[in-house]
């Protein structure tokens, strides 16, 4: 557990940076500091291992004082990631990510294997390991330099807008990366960014600051999107918050609808009975293969099996139970008859979802304040 | 006759080659005030540029100080120094250190200041003690500045060297000023053509040292993806 106390800093010129800043970050969690640049995230974050020394106030690193720990034996024990890496270009992949352990004085075997373990647990093939950071992407660095952050097995890790370096795709495979291995290391974790949708994405805990080093507003991440305390907040998180809200909300108790599902084998006249402007058509196993409307199945003989009329594949559909509302919206929006699809963690049909179903749904989640997230 | 038959005529003569005074004792003479004179200035110059490069600050200092120690005419510091200590070492091997100095200093310090912000982060982030950080991270990443700075101190030096003879010692000056006293162009071109020779010597030197010496991971030819 990390918590300031009352922590201000404030530079020689009189500018100050973090102003009596009270913050929690409880073990195990992931807080994330967003807010505008020169807000004084950074500032925050450098001073709980001490590259900003604060000017007031009280910092404790598990219950421990860390202004009164020699400043080098507490960094060891901090991992600490960079938006541009920082890997040492001189050293190999494997030498960059054993520094700390040797650093604490393990042997260089040992702690080769060590980073070669590490490697793997990032997503890397330990073989980069005898390459040199240049020889690497920028996505494969990102990974190098949270290896090397875990080398040590700290129990906090610091990292200074560790994706905003990278590609948008590279990001999101960075972000994903970083929830799974929260899940299974459970670190304590502070995270830097400018980017609100990071925030909401890997947080557990969003402290959104104002210019000048104050926090606007403390929680979790649907906190702000579905109470933003003020409208600083309410604007700074954004215009789709609505939507983005919507990540939130479980899909695991809806009632999704069967009656237009219909197998390839059944005939128009068996379309036509269920009276819905839009039939469902699936393959054997129940994979949905396309959506056919009432004035083709009008204007086929009614012997035709659906088979015929449908395409092969149905491309939007989300996956009940795990995606989220969100996802089951973009689903409906996407498809031709107006209904998402929604299949099981197999593929197979599970039935369909309008939008008024959709509209129900979000009304009884956001009523009773729903938890759910999907992670 | 041109400078190249001079020089030839004189350095092929076998006669040079033996005998007091001939031409490899010149040589080693020569190398032996040069590398002192070398190693004077790095022992100087490096840990000194390096320190205010990690430090960032000095920057002025370092300009100011390689500017004025450049602006030295060493052939005429070292006849200040003969008039004023008389024919000691120091008359010929300061004004050697003082012409070594400057570009030793100034890529020492390019060198360590200019290593990457988020580098020297890391390594303080990392728990690296300021020993540490400058021994294991700066002064390797900033090792081609380093070795640059000595190339170019160590061709300056070797070709000036020469100025040891006016001091009455020997090295391959002592070809150029004797035979200039006694109108033989032989000994003159052929000695300038030596310590021209010596020069490039020592720029290969320097070359195969960089091989060593850069880490690999700092070396340009490699580079994939």
């Amino acid at each position: 557990m990390i918590t300031f106390e009352r922590v201000t800093k404030r530079y020689a010129d009189g500018t100050v940076a973090v102003d009596a800043l009270d913050l929690e970050v409880p073990a195990g969690k992931t807080m994330v500091l967003v807010g505008p640049s020169g807000c004084g995230k950074t500032t925050s974050l450098r001073m709980i291992n001490r590259l900003v020394e604060p000017t007031e106030g009280r910092i404790l690193v598990d219950g421990r004082d860390a202004l009164r720990q020699d400043p080098v034996k507490l960094r060891r024990g901090i991992g600490y990631v960079i938006q541009q890496t920082g890997l040492f270009p001189h050293r190999t992949i494997e030498d960059n990510v054993a520094t700390v352990p040797l650093l604490l004085g393990a042997r260089r075997a040992a702690a080769r294997g060590r980073a070669r373990e590490l490697l793997e647990l990032v997503g890397l093939d330990p073989a980069l390991g005898r390459r040199y950071p240049r020889q690497l992407s920028g996505g494969q660095q990102q990974r190098v330099g949270v290896a090397r952050a875990l080398a040590a097995d700290p129990p906090v890790l610091l990292m200074d807008e560790p994706f905003s370096a990278v590609d948008p795709v590279v990001r999101a495979s960075l972000q994903d990366e970083l929830i799974r291995l929260q899940t299974e290391l459970r670190k304590t974790v502070v995270l830097v960014t400018h980017d609100v949708e990071e925030a909401i994405k890997v947080g557990d805990q969003v402290a959104l600051y104002r210019p000048h080093g104050t926090l606007a507003q403390v929680g979790e991440p649907e906190d702000l999107l579905g109470a933003p305390a003020d409208d600083y907040v309410r604007d700074f998180v954004g215009f789709d918050r609505g939507i983005r809200r919507l990540s939130f909300f479980g899909t695991g108790d809806l009632d999704l609808d069967t009656s237009p599902v219909l197998a390839g084998d059944a005939t128009v006249a068996d379309a036509v009975s269920t009276g819905a402007p839009w039939v469902l058509v699936t393959a054997d196993g129940g994979r949905p293969t396309g959506w056919v409307p009432r004035h083709r199945l009008d204007a086929a003989g009614s012997a035709t099996a659906l088979r015929d009329l449908a395409a092969d594949h149905c491309e939007h559909t989300f996956t009940a139970g795990t995606d989220s509302l969100r996802a089951a919206l973009d689903a409906a929006v996407l498809s031709p008859a107006g209904q998402a699809v929604a299949v099981d963690g197999a593929g197979k049909t599970a039935g369909v979802l309008g939008y008024e179903q959709i509209r129900a749904a979000i009304a009884a989640r956001a009523a009773d304040g729903a938890r759910g997230k999907d992670r | 006759m041109s400078f190249f038959s001079w020089a030839w005529g004189w350095i092929s003569n076998g006669a040079n080659w033996r005998g007091p005074g001939d031409i490899p004792q010149q040589i080693l003479a020569h190398l032996e005030y040069s590398g002192l004179a070398l190693l004077i200035a790095v022992v100087v110059a490096v840990p000194l540029g390096v320190a205010l490069g990690h430090s960032g600050r000095g920057s002025a200092v370092v300009t100011n100080l390689a500017n004025a120690a450049r602006a030295i005419p060493t052939l005429g510091l070292l006849i200040l120094l003969t008039v004023l200590a008389g024919f000691s070492p120091l008359a010929w091997l300061l004004p050697l250190v003082v012409l070594g100095i400057p570009p030793v200093l100034v890529n020492a310090y390019e060198g360590v200041a200019g290593v990457d912000p988020d580098v020297k982060d890391a390594a303080r982030g990392a728990g690296m003690t300021t020993r540490q950080q400058i021994l294991r991270v700066e002064v390797p990443c900033a090792m081609p500045l380093i070795l640059t700075g000595l190339r170019t101190s160590a061709v300056f030096v070797v070709a000036t060297a020469t100025i040891a003879a006016y001091v009455g010692l020997g090295g391959l000056g002592r070809f150029i000023v004797d035979g200039l006293a006694s109108s033989q162009y032989g000994p003159v071109a052929g000695g300038a053509l030596l310590v021209v020779g010596l020069a490039i010597a020592v720029l290969i030197l320097f070359s195969v040292l960089s091989r060593v010496l850069v880490p690999a991971g700092l070396r340009g030819s490699e580079r994939s993806e």
